[in-house]
């Protein structure tokens, strides 16, 4: 009777209460309404059907992350790192279940058993042994800034500079850093950055579900900051800023975090920093969820963006702000390849580009790297753009 | 020195299970001052109340102390007990041994001490404990009611049928409320104008009721029986007694504005009554956008074309100053704010409707006379989704609560859809159809059935206009499939909120909300229709979100306890109140500033202060704030919790 293959499923408390544990503790709270399911960017990839509204109470019952059949397991493996991490659907889940988090929980106990998608292993090796998901050389970390007069950190400045891994090592990314660290120098703000002492802030690999390493490498760079006597820290990447601000205090860290668009506007705004060229061209800004949705970092970008003279903002109606639309690379998503038409990037890109927009406009490392990848493939004239470089073009 | 006698009870196994009585009776035997201690299973029972009462006379007892449960439960009971055995009520006094004790410790050994300690310091309370009689309040037999829309109609009409005056404010221009809006009423279908308006036209015309329209609650003060309230009649610059309701200047009006009454699809003039069977059937003038008022008299075209000269624009705001013996709120409803739901484009795209404007979309005195138009571009739409639970259920981002009435006017609208536009598709979004009246839920099947409306077990996302069209994301959580469904209009049933003003009036009144405005009840369950504050009565939606049947039923629950109030001349008013000792009074006043009920004052001459017995709520604000310990709460005083305390701390 053992062999026979049944579709009942039994309710598997000890499953459940692993994850519970883990982080599902939102479960209980679902009514099935199916909100999340439509507000999620699956759901705009229209050929792609992702049962959101089911994991809360598939978790309940024990059925996630624990088939024992291997094709059921592989196809468990394939939903639980389609999550994007956006919160699109925490954004209007009427009980505010994460479910970002439910299967964060999933993720853990799958990477507890090795059993989760190999690229994403071996992003989880690279930051563990060299301190980036790219297994670039530490030795290299400030590249970027050789050249720029770019100086170390000493305790006293007012800022620690943290590019974050994509604009250190990733040639695209690195003109970001490098413009940041120009608008620093021109508004002459004291900073400096930790180059080779940096390692990556780990937000990616606890997102995968690597719980244990990222609790190492949260550990060694609150070392290294407090070490150097840092108090504040600007951060080019939204994944680094919500991870330092509102994950890394659990491990003791005691430091104030800005994203470059808050301080860039707050310069702007108080009149430090001024702006000589105008940029004639349409812009549409994309927000990223995690600067957005997570942080509530709305105004900020856009206030600098509105302040550039010529430059025509645009937005996407309908998808902007807390409705936007994910790029596709947060939570791992990045390092994961889809069929070219299941592809929420692709979706994103169409709404950016219906506006008429010449630029697109970020103020995140991974939608930057994520768009520009895409558009290489397409097209398309439209050119995508850090807020940084912006302004650092019009100074 | 009086004999005191003490009862214990075992409340069943409620107080036994953890306090042992015997050791309890035991121990209170020989606690001075006590001469007799006894205990019974049920103290409250027939047998147990006699024991007492044997005891009183037979022990020749003095004061009473009853060691059982909370004082809020069965202290009258006691008390009245003790009255039949020739005792003063006030001296008989409740230790709470079970709430306070047996009902929050496991310990027996501990919960027995605590027990013991508690009967203690009542004994040492109940020793200096004095004879009170009851202050006698007279009661003014009149009744203010605050609101006309269904609920306040009702509960003024049976008070007033009763034979007891009723003063009957409401601040729109016409009475009728929310039930004036309605096309038809679930699940009988009636007109709802047709059933209200009769009884609309009763109010106007019944001996008993004063009608004051167009006028606020300004300020109130005084207490149960005995309120003194003022009324501001907001000036409509029409002359009632000259004007015959002819509509002639509002026709002739050139200012249009978007209608209130039609729920912005329609529009009315600045002079203007807000629908046909308005009652009274007199307009008033919107000073906001008046062009006599806003353009300091140029236009005044009703003046003009006014064949009885009723039009008066120097008519000013005026107090009208009333005394009543109890109110009644019934202040209703609204609808939380379509602008919060920025995901289905609510606000924003004008084909995006909710409930209220479909009911004037469908009302035979509506903008559209009844027939289906959508308001963009004034198409017959041919399918129409209704959204449930839009604000409601949504403790993360709107309100936690179930409005209780959308299910069920979600399907009627969705009935009636069909029957204006046969060859229409009404679909239903849902996530769980509450149809819990009597004949609701054969309505829902019927209406389904035949009406062919199509349900979706789902709360979409997103509402996204393409092109003419609406689109709504959603998936079906019962088959798992993700919809896109195409279509002309979509009617949100948004929750229900207290009407705006509410949270004023209940700062105004002194009495309770929750905390999304809605007035709380006295208790959940066996006190629905009264507010805690005693003289304020409580009916339909501004106690929480309710149907019609419910409403009314409310109305009339409200208007039965006003009239148990009024029953006789007076009522009394409990004598645990401040007192001044004059000799100790330095005249400094602090106690007037502080009492929040008015019954604190001066008296000039004798420079000392005095207290309002009837007003006097026994709060003990005054006698702890006063400096030198002249005001003193009857059987409650200073001397008394000090020997309270002091066994306590042994």
């Amino acid at each position: 009777m053992k062999d026979k293959k049944t579709l009942t499923t039994e309710i598997n408390p000890e499953i459940r209460d692993i994850l519970i544990e883990m982080g599902a503790e939102d479960i209980y709270k679902c009514y099935q309404c199916g909100k999340c399911t439509s507000a999620c960017p699956w759901f705009q990839v229209e050929i792609y059907d992702y049962p959101v509204y089911k994991f809360s109470l598939e978790t309940a019952l024990g059925a996630v992350a624990s088939s024992e059949d291997k094709k059921e397991l592989d196809k468990e493996i394939d939903l639980i790192y389609r999550c994007v991490g956006c919160e699109a659907c925490l954004e209007q889940c009427p009980h505010g279940i994460s479910t970002p988090n439910i299967l964060r929980a999933a993720r853990r106990l799958l990477v507890d058993f090795d059993s989760f998608p190999e690229t994403l292993k071996s992003i989880v090796q690279k930051t563990h042994n060299v301190g980036n998901p790219f297994g670039e050389h530490r030795e290299n970390r400030a590249d970027w800034a050789k050249g720029k007069n770019v100086p170390d950190y000493q305790e006293g400045m007012e800022f620690l500079y943290f590019p974050c891994c994509l604009p250190a090592y990733e040639a695209r990314n690195q003109k970001v850093a490098q413009a940041t660290v120009g608008i620093l120098q021109k508004s002459n703000v004291s900073y400096g950055i930790l180059g080779v002492q940096e390692t990556c802030c780990g937000e990616v690999i606890r997102r995968i579900g690597a719980e244990n390493i990222f609790a190492e490498v949260a550990k060694a760079n609150i070392k290294a900051f407090s070490d150097s006597g840092v108090t504040k820290v600007l951060v080019t990447s939204p994944h680094c800023y919500t991870t330092f601000k509102n994950e890394y205090p659990d491990f003791g860290a005691d430091f104030e975090v800005l994203h470059t668009t808050q301080y860039l506007s707050h310069l702007i705004e108080t009149g430090k920093l001024k702006i000589n060229k105008s940029f004639n061209k349409r812009v549409v800004y994309h927000d990223p969820c995690t600067l957005g949705r997570k942080n509530n970092i709305y105004e900020e970008p856009r206030n600098i963006l509105k302040s550039i003279p010529g430059l025509e903002f645009l937005e996407v109606e309908d998808f902007n702000r807390n409705l936007s639309l994910c790029c596709g690379a947060g939570s791992g998503g990045l390092w994961l390849e889809w069929d070219k038409e299941e592809r929420i990037v692709n979706v994103r890109l169409k709404q950016l580009m219906d506006t008429g927009a010449e630029i697109i406009a970020v103020a995140c490392p991974y939608c930057l790297q994520m768009f520009e990848e895409t558009i290489k493939s397409m097209d398309t004239d439209i050119q995508v753009m850090d807020i940084a470089e912006i302004l650092f073009e019009c100074l | 020195m009086k004999k005191i006698g003490v009862f214990v009870c075992h409340c069943g196994r409620n107080i036994s299970a953890t306090v042992n009585i015997d050791n309890v009776v035991k121990k209170i035997k020989k606690y001075p001052g006590v001469s007799f201690c006894t205990d019974n299973k049920y103290m409250c029972s027939d047998p147990g109340q006699d024991l007492i009462k044997k005891a009183i006379k037979e022990k020749k007892l003095g004061s009473v102390v009853i060691a059982a449960c909370s004082p809020s439960l069965h202290e009258v009971t006691f008390r009245n007990n003790s009255v039949k055995a020739g005792l003063n009520p006030y001296l008989t006094e409740i230790a709470n041994i079970r709430e306070q004790c047996s009902w929050v410790h496991t310990n027996i050994e501990e919960a027995t001490k605590k027990a013991i300690n508690i009967i203690e310091s009542i004994i040492e309370k109940i020793k200096l404990n004095e004879s009170l009689s009851p202050v006698k309040v007279k009661v003014n037999p009149k009744v203010l009611v605050i609101g006309a829309g269904i609920a306040g109609i009702q509960t003024s009409l049976d008070v007033a049928n009763a034979g007891h005056k009723v003063i009957l404010i409401e601040r729109s221009p016409s009475i009728g409320g929310r039930m004036a809006q309605l096309s038809e009423t679930f699940p009988t279908l009636d007109c709802s104008q047709c059933i209200l308006t009769p009884k609309m036209v009763e109010v106007s015309q019944h001996k008993n009721i004063s009608l004051y329209t167009f006028s606020e609650l300004e300020e109130i003060s005084g207490n149960v029986g005995n309120f003194k309230v003022k009324i501001k009649k907001k000036a409509s610059c029409v002359d009632n007694t000259k004007c015959t309701g002819c509509g002639i200047c509002s026709e002739k009006c050139p200012v249009s504005v978007d209608s209130e009454f039609d729920e912005g699809l329609g529009k009315r003039k600045a002079i203007y009554s807000p629908f046909p069977q308005a009652v009274p059937n007199k307009p008033v003038i919107d000073k906001e956008n008046c062009t006599f008022f806003l353009k300091d008299g140029k236009c005044g075209v009703c003046k003009i074309v006014c064949p009885f000269e009723a039009i008066d624009f120097n008519q000013k705001d005026e107090i009208i100053e009333k005394e009543v013996g109890a109110v009644i709120v019934a202040t209703g409803y609204e609808l939380y704010p379509m602008k919060n739901i920025k995901e289905y484009g609510a606000g924003k795209y004008p084909d995006v409707i909710n409930g209220l404007q479909f009911e004037r979309l469908l009302s035979a005195s509506g903008p559209t006379e009844g027939e289906i138009h959508r308001p963009s571009d004034n198409k017959i739409p041919k399918r129409v989704a209704f959204i449930s639970c839009v604000g409601s259920r949504d403790p993360e981002h709107h309100l936690p609560y179930c409005s209780k009435i959308c299910c069920m006017y979600m399907v009627k609208h969705a009935f009636l859809y069909k029957e204006h536009v046969p060859d229409g598709e009404a679909i239903v979004f849902s996530i769980d159809t509450r149809t819990s009246g009597k004949d609701y839920e054969e309505f829902f099947t019927r209406a389904k059935e035949e009406g062919n409306i199509l349900y979706i077990r789902g709360k979409p996302a997103r509402i996204i206009k393409q092109g003419n069209e609406l689109v709504i994301w959603c998936i079906n959580t019962l088959t798992g499939k993700q919809l896109r469904v195409k279509c002309d209009m979509v009617v949100l049933s948004m929750a229900i909120v207290p009407s705006s003003g509410a949270l004023q009036l209940a700062k105004e009144l002194r009495i309770q909300t929750n905390s999304f405005g809605f007035f709380s009840e006295a208790h959940p369950k066996l006190r629905p229709v009264e507010s805690l504050v005693p003289g304020f009565y409580l009916a339909g939606t501004a106690q929480s979100p309710k149907d019609i049947p419910d409403t009314v039923s409310q109305a009339s629950g409200a208007a039965a306890k006003v009239l148990t109030l009024l029953s006789s001349d007076e009522i009394s008013h409990s004598p645990i109140i401040a007192t001044v000792n004059e000799e100790l009074c330095s005249g400094c006043g602090i106690c007037v500033e502080t009492c929040p009920y008015d019954a604190r004052e001066m008296d000039e001459e004798r420079q000392i202060a005095t207290v309002k017995e009837i007003l006097c709520e026994g709060c003990g604000a005054c006698i702890s704030a006063c400096p030198s310990g002249a005001s003193q709460q009857r059987n409650l005083t200073d001397d008394q919790i000090n020997n309270m305390i002091k066994v306590i701390l042994q």
